[in-house]
């Protein structure tokens, strides 16, 4: 009696407690399985860089061979206080936004239109939005150089009109990036706005109209403080593809307007300092991550209903 | 009576100038892809629009201009692997994320998804300072891998999103019918994501062909879109926008043909 109480209580919990063991390892296996191609890639491709990009921006640059093992903050230091590297940094900065605030303010009527006034004219549209996306970069940056050269399109116009002795410097300049770049994000801006429209409930505006506001309050105080979150998300999704940009730079802009991604090339391949090039690599990451925060953040606070969204 | 009509005037007019405004953007958004088309039909060398006279010489000299021919076939090399190696873990990857609940599941989806929101730049760079490690150099490999950094997280963003609305219940009838889960996953799992894992195939086939930012750390200089951007710096002449027309309708024919496949599995399942 006593021996087969205690056999069995050896034996029972022994069998409970194995029985859950495999069922929750042949649950718990099937995900990670499924996951392990993408993570082979990432992991040796993605995370391990970013964090030997971390490592190597401590380390010190060394003119006769590649890098030096070091533990110094000197590459941050150079960084943000040289005016080269800030100037850089500073002109990423602004064109970013300034690249946002136009695409935004262009592109929303352009979403608004796609999806509430359209109609027959929706799928066209639609497909104009998509164009940018789906034809080369090179193509649009050619296109850009002939319509903005100094014997370009916009200039001989200018030139047989009277309107301008000289050709107006827009192409190598500060104008051709900022012209290229607006043409190549508006998409970025015009899609999450237009998503965010088309969410919207039209009760909501059927409501707002019932109960006697115009259409001109309805879209202020109902349709656009809902289409908000669209509005920030194309504005983050803009500033942070217009930091990474070095094709508009390089062949539409100069040299006398240095940005940041060409800088980080140029650090990188040309000078081969590699240690300061991560440096300037992970300030300008940071400085991504810490704008998409603090915009998240500010929008949580000041718009709580988007939360519900 | 009145006021009611001024305001109905009011607002056609309003809408006229909306229409107006939409057809400016419209000009914009074409304007240079339409100008890199005619250009490449010119009769001389200069960047004059509109061209002069009409010829086919830039497409000739185009085809005849080894770098581009070379470039193009790498470049389509890059992007069949990038997209058939990023369809294949994005897939899976989304169904592990859909599916399952896990320990872990949320920090792996933001992981999965987090090379979209770094600059590539960070990422191309950090690749470059890495590719000794593994005894990899600058080239094809190199290429493939890291377009695929960016390719897998596009593939299963895309099929998460066809999964938004996928009944797990027929999965289930499946399996409760005697299917293994292998026949379930190929009869029922594939066929009702198809749609989603084309667009991405589609979607990341196009973004590897076109990228810059990645290749540049990574290749050679030897891809298409390095090849032409050489040229652009060097002699800008016509025989890029022969290059860019084909290019165009290279993007059209093959989002011509996947509409189609698209279109014929639709009315299967209406069939069926």
């Amino acid at each position: 009696m006593i021996s087969t109480a205690g056999v069995a209580d050896i034996g029972v919990p022994g069998v409970a407690r194995s029985r859950p063991l495999l069922a929750r390892v042949r649950q718990g296996l099937p995900p990670w399985l499924l996951l392990l191609p993408a993570l082979t890639v990432l992991i040796p491709f993605f995370l391990l860089p970013l964090a030997s990009l971390l490592r190597n921006s401590f380390n010190r640059d060394d003119p006769t061979a590649l890098m030096v093992a070091d533990f110094t903050w000197r590459n941050y230091v150079r960084v943000l206080t040289d005016t080269l590297y800030l100037t850089s940094f500073g002109n990423s900065l602004a064109m970013a936004a300034a690249i946002a605030a136009t695409t935004l303010v262009l592109g929303y009527p352009f979403a608004y239109f796609l999806v509430q006034r359209a109609g027959p004219w929706g799928p066209v549209l639609r497909w104009l939005v998509y164009t940018p996306l789906i034809v080369s970069v090179i193509v649009r940056v050619f296109g850009w150089i002939v319509i903005t050269a100094d014997s370009g399109l916009i200039n001989t116009t200018l030139l047989a009109l009277r309107l301008v002795d000289e050709p107006f410097k827009i192409l190598f300049n500060v104008g051709g990036v900022f012209i290229g770049m607006c043409h190549r994000y508006f998409p970025l801006a015009v899609l999450p706005i237009a998503s965010a429209i088309a969410k919207i409930d039209p009760a909501l505006l059927a409501a707002s109209f019932g109960l006697g506001a115009g259409p001109t309050r309805t879209f202020l105080q109902v349709a656009l403080p809902l289409s908000l979150p669209g509005v920030v998300a194309g504005g983050q999704l803009v500033f942070a593809a217009v930091l990474s940009d070095f094709v508009m730079p390089l062949l539409l802009g100069s040299t006398r307007f240095r940005m940041i991604a060409p800088a980080i090339f140029e650090e990188a391949i040309g000078n081969v300092s590699w240690a300061s090039a991560a440096a300037m690599a992970i300030v300008m990451l940071v400085m991504t991550a810490l704008l998409l925060l603090v915009t998240s953040w500010t929008f949580r606070r000041l718009a709580p209903w988007a939360r519900t969204l | 009576m009145s006021s009611a009509r001024a305001r109905r005037h009011g607002s056609r007019l309003g809408g006229l100038a909306f229409g107006a405004y939409v057809a400016a953007v419209s000009v914009f958004l074409l304007a240079p892809i339409a100008v890199a088309v005619v250009l490449s039909f010119s009769s001389v060398s200069q960047l004059r629009f509109p061209p002069p006279g009409l010829s086919l010489q830039w497409y000739v000299k185009a085809a005849s201009t080894p770098e581009f021919v070379s470039g193009f076939a790498i470049s389509v090399g890059i992007a069949a692997c990038v997209a058939a190696v990023s369809v294949v873990a994005g897939t899976l990857a989304a169904i592990a994320i859909n599916h399952y609940r896990f320990r872990g599941r949320t920090a792996v989806q933001t992981f999965v998804m987090l090379p979209l929101v770094l600059p590539t730049v960070v990422i191309g760079l950090g690749l470059l300072q890495t590719l000794g490690w593994y005894r990899i150099r600058t080239g094809f490999l190199a290429a493939v891998l890291g377009h695929c950094v960016i390719g897998i997280p596009y593939v299963t963003y895309l099929v998460l999103a066809s999964l938004a609305s996928y009944d797990l219940t027929l999965e289930q009838a499946s399996l409760n019918l005697g299917a293994s889960r292998l026949e379930t996953f190929r009869r029922i799992t594939l066929p009702l994501l198809a749609p989603g894992i084309m667009a991405g195939a589609i979607f990341v086939f196009l973004l590897s062909f076109d990228n810059v930012a990645l290749s540049l750390f990574l290749t050679r200089g030897d891809t298409l879109p390095l090849r032409l951007m050489q040229h652009i710096q060097y002699y800008a002449d016509p025989s890029v926008a022969a290059v860019s027309s084909v290019l165009i309708l290279f993007s059209l024919a093959v989002l011509f043909v996947v509409g189609r496949l698209l279109r014929q599995r639709e009315d299967i399942r209406l069939v069926a």
